[in-house]
């Protein structure tokens, strides 16, 4: 890396200066993960015991037991798995689609797709609702994928890492009279695995993460996603903090092991391929 | 472009064995490529159309209206508007929502870019500390406020680590001067290490003979980050505040589950207003009209995009 030029002692005052801010970001997962496994009444102590004297892992089976918290797992990981399969899908045939095909209106379908980034559910949220409502999708699976399963984001990204593929790759398969769905698989996939792995792994995050579309369409207990299993379980009178940090604990789990598969890729995709 | 006028001269040449290049033929071709390209767009732009585009059209059709879910919408003219204009709630929610989102994108900015630069300088053991930073931005949001609502209580770790530096005990989340900062604090904590990883490529991208004439030059590091860093870097930094600030204009779940828009009104923002009014009081058309203003203010963020998009089009070609 450059200007490594400061002296040693310089560079390991940066180092603490730099371990101490990631510390920063590091300390409130800590703090869930101990109190995960704490005793309640050490909840709200003036200080924080961060090695507990006595472990309570039974705080997960407990959690576990008095919510059906498993059914929500369940739930999330459906909407989460459907909502990234679509984006990739999607995602990567209309990127493909504006990256390397010219057509009638082109620019101007780039510019419609990406103007939906001003229009997050939270702006559309009523009439998103109702038109769900016409499709009788409430309470459904489908109700909670649906108009989650595209993002410009993905569209956007796809058309970025696609564009910088050389023409000729695309055109030497079409002189072997490979299809256009072929050339994307065999051809074009491929060379844009990073980007691929950021998709999957920011769509994954966002559905897993998704409150407020859920409690809008989902009331009844069997399809609730586990993050209003989770406020409802806080606001339930008599369960223990500890617990709610368990289950808090559990569903930070899949997205860090998602993250881990997909280091390598993400790294390159963000192009931090240089830092050591 | 270039590539599709390349593709058919050089499709041309390939049909050799055709002898006979016939012109139908070929605009048969390059228009079949073509469809496919609109296939490959279509399945997207019908999905916009029908949970984006309509949906957004609906909700402006519908702020004109009075519109409970049961009886059918009736038309009212802009009276929404008007009792929103008049509303005291609206308007401080508003207010709140204008500093939260200036507020959080600045300090998202700021904090982002100086990460970056710490990480850049190439001290040891950088590049794990930026994976450490970067589980902030992968935690579920969830489990991010619930946690900071703990970290934020008066016996909270967040007041255990000021005590030493002679702070009381403050009562962050349920006092309002404290409650909105405090909320902008977690938004950072939570969004900054993304915008640091956007930055901290835009870093690595700064040809290292721009640093190396610097330094034939006799630049401080002070005069090469103004001269050199920041110049360099403006288009992603306009990138960061404008997508950051898009990012906040839409929040629902931190004040949510924070403070529950408390202390009084201190954190409610335009977002949990739409749901509230639209599915606790169920006033669709009252709620639709907040929409167009939430609206509005992402519209301003993506029309400062579309700006940096064109300009970043003009170097791509």
């Amino acid at each position: 890396m450059r200007r490594g030029r400061a002296g040693s002692w310089q560079r390991w005052v940066g180092f603490a200066l730099l371990a101490g801010l990631s510390f920063l970001f590091v300390l409130p997962i800590l703090w869930m993960t101990t109190t995960s496994f704490q005793a309640g009444e050490k909840m709200f102590q003036l200080t924080t015991e961060w090695i507990p004297s006595v472990w309570h892992p039974e705080n997960y089976s407990n959690a576990l037991r008095h919510a059906p918290f498993a059914q929500y797992f369940l739930n999330s990981g459906i909407v989460s798995l459907a909502v990234m399969a679509g984006n990739l899908v999607f995602g990567t045939l209309a990127g493909y689609g504006l990256a390397k095909f010219r057509f009638r209106g082109d620019r101007l379908v780039l510019v419609l797709i990406l103007s939906t980034l001003m229009l997050p559910l939270e702006v559309t949220l009523v009439p998103t609702f109702l038109v769900v409502h016409a499709f009788d999708w409430l309470n459904t699976y489908q109700g909670v994928v649906g108009p989650l399963l595209i993002d410009a984001f993905g569209v956007f990204l796809m058309r970025q890492s696609i564009i910088s593929i050389p023409a000729d790759y695309i055109e030497a398969a079409r002189i072997d009279g490979a299809g256009e769905l072929r050339i994307l698989w065999r051809v074009i996939l491929p060379q844009c695995k990073p980007a691929l792995a950021i998709l999957a792994i920011f769509s994954f995050r966002d559905s897993w993460d998704q409150y407020l579309w859920p409690l809008t369409v989902i009331s009844v207990d069997e399809l609730r996603t586990y993050p209003l299993g989770l406020v409802q379980f806080g606001e339930d009178y008599g369960n223990p903090p500890t617990e709610q940090m368990a289950i808090a604990v559990l569903a930070t789990i899949p997205v860090f092991l998602l993250f881990a598969l997909l280091q390598r890729s993400v790294r390159q995709g963000f192009g931090l391929s240089g830092l050591k | 472009m270039a590539s599709s006028a390349s593709a058919g001269d050089s499709l041309a040449g390939g049909r050799g064995v055709r002898s006979r290049a016939r012109p139908w033929w070929r605009l048969h071709f390059q228009r079949r490529i073509e469809l496919s390209g609109m296939a490959f767009v279509a399945p997207t732009l019908l999905f916009f159309a029908v949970f984006k585009y309509g949906p957004m059209l609906w909700a402006i059709g519908l702020s004109f209206t009075s519109y409970d879910m049961v009886s059918t919408p009736h038309f009212v003219g802009l009276e929404n508007y008007g009792n929103l204009v008049t509303d005291p709630v609206f308007r401080v929610t508003l207010v709140n929502t204008l500093v939260y989102v200036i507020g959080s994108t600045v300090l998202i900015t700021v904090v982002a870019l100086a990460l970056a630069l710490a990480i850049n300088t190439g001290v040891p053991g950088a590049r794990h500390c930026m994976t450490a930073m970067f589980l902030s931005n992968l935690m579920p949001i969830i489990a991010v406020c619930l946690v900071w609502r703990f970290l934020l209580h008066p016996f909270g770790l967040v007041n255990q680590l000021l005590s030493p530096f002679g702070f009381g005990r403050i009562d962050w989340l349920t006092n309002s001067d404290t409650a909105m900062p405090a909320i902008i604090a977690v938004t950072v904590w939570r969004f900054a290490p993304y915008f640091m990883v956007v930055f901290l490529a835009g870093l690595l991208a700064i040809p290292d003979e721009y640093y190396e004439a610097a330094d034939l030059d006799g630049a401080g590091p002070l005069r090469r980050f103004w001269h050199i860093t920041l110049p360099q870097l403006s288009p992603i930094i306009f990138f960061v505040v404008v997508v950051s600030g898009l990012l906040c204009a839409r929040i629902f779940l931190m004040p949510f589950i924070i403070t529950g828009g408390g202390p009084g009104n201190a954190t409610r923002v335009l977002s949990m207003l739409v749901y509230e009014t639209g599915f606790s009081y169920l006033k669709m058309g009252r709620a639709a009209a907040i929409s167009v203003v939430l609206f509005a203010i992402a519209l301003a963020f993506t029309l400062g995009q579309m700006r940096l998009f064109a300009r970043g089009e003009e170097n791509v070609r």
